[in-house]
């Protein structure tokens, strides 16, 4: 009898248990929903919809969702901190968001109460680090989450272009000293992210490490303090949003016509590789990164 | 520095309030100090104020315990105990703990299948990770089915979890006879706690005498009459790179009712011992080195 040519050495497949395909959308928290509202206006996002029960509103460009969450539970995490907005929850598409939430149960994961109202959408979440939250979206191919919580707003495009065709590329996420291992070992076992080895790195911001997700949609980037850091007054946070354009120099032209600052400096400015907003608000940049 | 970094003791080895045992391990020359569940909970204040008396004392948690019979349920008891471990972890998060300590599970209605075990493990590390807690998992002399340090690491080792580690107890590794050379096996940064003590008796054959002289009668390192094994076991976890805690996990009901202060004093010569008869650990330099380096 002969084994199968495949059984011959164990190559390590690349599973996608939660059938993830993407991010369906990016929520930030503030207590400042104008002030945030503007520096999103700047990047591109348009104001398309507002939540029926909640002070809540949907941003969108191209294939973007970003939601704003103003309603005050939410937003107590932004005034702790001057009433900077924090990016406060994730949404990942995947196959069926019941299963991958009880998967996610199963792991290990700490279960967010929903505070869906009467005829709204319950979406599942986990508790992601720091105060922010991972939801599980199944329903995006035949309709649109939105229609059920959000009323669109009058006269207003629904589906705004992207600037300059950007989308979705990653989420910085600022890590705890020595944490890396750890935080790697979380996305890989919940949600089958696959490590990115060190020489391969996207834009201009390469420290820390580099996961993927199973779909390939997006990277996510977790960072330590530097050695020298008081590692108390770095709490592990999502920190920024990388958008991915094809031709960064354009999409930094057409911010820059809107008012959007850059940094640059010597070590640090707009390339063909990359480029990186000047903090808005306190804490809210965006990376932008090119992709093929 | 201080001759006492490294080393802490346990507040299960006190009697009276919380503030008081705090008090007493500072005034001794302690940094550190292991909590225990129960130290916030029966508090007059409430766990908010145990844990402003902890931070209020300056001394650095080395760990919280104890996660008793987590692993290796199924069912509704393991949804049980997911819960409690929930509670456990939240109260460890919130007085600065980075350990939790999980002791191997005595229950007759636990699985002895070793990657069960590991899965559940695995899942408690992961609950404690977003929270940046480590857990220490420590085989009890009388735990049902991982009741040596051999077996506890191979069990880590099977969950495979870079914030699941092993805890030692040398009460433990005495108690059941295990022979050190295992301790060569192990790897340094997974040993997230050592736990110190020593007891009168040379033999301890059954569960039965485990449990009762863990529970009454354990002493500080160097007062028993295991002295020459502990520092055989402190020299070796020295030699293989573990650099980490040494906590005094001394239950003694002699103790309980002596004042503090002399409960604190002999826990601090117990340090001592090990500081300098036994590690050998060069002395801080005295202040003017201190100086002349800053010119």
């Amino acid at each position: 009898m002969t084994l199968p040519l495949t059984h011959r050495e164990s190559v390590p497949e690349s599973p996608n248990r939660l059938g993830l395909d993407g991010i369906e959308f990016i929520e930030y928290a503030t207590s400042r929903p104008q002030a945030l509202g503007q520096v999103l206006e700047n990047m591109g996002f348009r104001p398309v919809a507002r939540h029926r029960s909640r002070e809540v509103t949907l941003y969108r460009q191209g294939g973007m969702n970003l939601v704003v969450n103003a309603s005050p539970d939410d937003a107590r995490v932004s005034a702790t901190t001057d009433g900077q907005p924090v990016i406060s929850a994730v949404a990942f598409r995947v196959r069926d968001a019941l299963q991958a939430h009880t998967r996610c149960m199963e792991l290990g994961a700490w279960n967010v109460t929903s505070q869906a109202q009467a005829m709204e959408l319950h979406i599942p979440a986990i508790h992601g680090p720091g105060g922010s939250r991972f939801y599980f979206v199944d329903r995006w191919q035949e309709f649109s989450i939105y229609d059920i919580d959000f009323k669109p707003i009058p006269t207003v495009d629904q589906h705004p272009e992207a600037t300059a065709g950007m989308s979705y590329f990653g989420v910085v996420q600022y890590i705890g000293a020595g944490r890396s291992a750890d935080w790697l070992a979380y996305f890989e076992h919940m949600f089958d992210f696959s490590f990115v080895p060190d020489d391969q790195r996207f834009g201009i911001l390469p420290k820390g490490k580099l996961m993927k997700s199973p779909c390939g949609n997006f990277l996510w980037q977790l960072i330590e303090p530097d050695p020298w850091m008081d590692t108390d007054e770095s709490p592990e946070c999502l920190q920024r949003i990388g958008l991915g354009a094809v031709d960064v120099g354009a999409a930094v032209a057409a911010l820059k016509a809107r008012g959007v600052e850059f940094v640059e400096s010597t070590q640090l400015h707009p390339e063909d590789r990359g480029a990186l907003t000047r903090s808005a608000l306190g804490s809210v940049s965006f990376e932008l990164v090119h992709k093929d | 520095m201080n001759l006492l970094d490294g080393f802490g003791m346990d507040t299960i080895t006190m009697a009276g309030s919380l503030e008081a045992k705090l008090s007493a391990m500072k005034d001794a020359g302690f940094s550190q100090v292991m909590l225990m569940a129960r130290d916030l909970v029966t508090h007059p204040g409430g766990v908010p104020a145990a844990v402003a008396a902890v931070q209020a004392s300056g001394l650095r948690p080395t760990g919280f315990q104890v996660l008793r019979d987590f692993e290796g349920l199924s069912g509704h008891l393991h949804g049980y105990k997911v819960d409690i471990a929930k509670s456990m972890l939240e109260m460890c998060a919130a007085t600065g703990s980075k350990v939790l300590l999980a002791c191997s599970s005595t229950s007759r209605h636990a699985t002895d299948d070793l990657d069960h075990i590991a899965r559940d493990l695995k899942k408690l590390a992961m609950l404690a990770l977003p929270l940046g807690i480590k857990v220490a998992y420590e085989g009890l002399s009388w735990g049902r089915t991982v009741n040596e340090f051999t077996t506890s690491w191979d069990v880590v080792c099977r969950a495979d979890c870079p914030n699941l580690g092993i805890g030692i107890d040398s009460f433990h590794i005495f108690a059941a006879n295990t022979p050190l050379d295992a301790i060569e096996d192990l790897d340094p940064e997974k040993i997230f706690l050592v736990q110190l003590s020593d007891f009168m008796w040379n033999e301890t054959p059954t569960f039965e005498d485990r449990m009762t002289t863990a529970r009454t009668f354990r002493v500080f390192p160097g007062e028993g009459v295991h002295s020459e094994a502990l520092a055989d076991l402190v020299l070796r976890l020295d030699r293989i790179g573990y650099r980490g805690d040494y906590s005094f996990e001394v239950f003694n009901d002699d103790y309980q009712q002596l004042p503090l202060a002399t409960v604190a004093e002999r826990a601090r010569k117990s340090a001592t011992w090990l500081h300098d008869n036994v590690l050998h650990r060069s002395a801080p330099l005295p202040a003017w080195t201190r100086t002349q380096a800053s010119v």
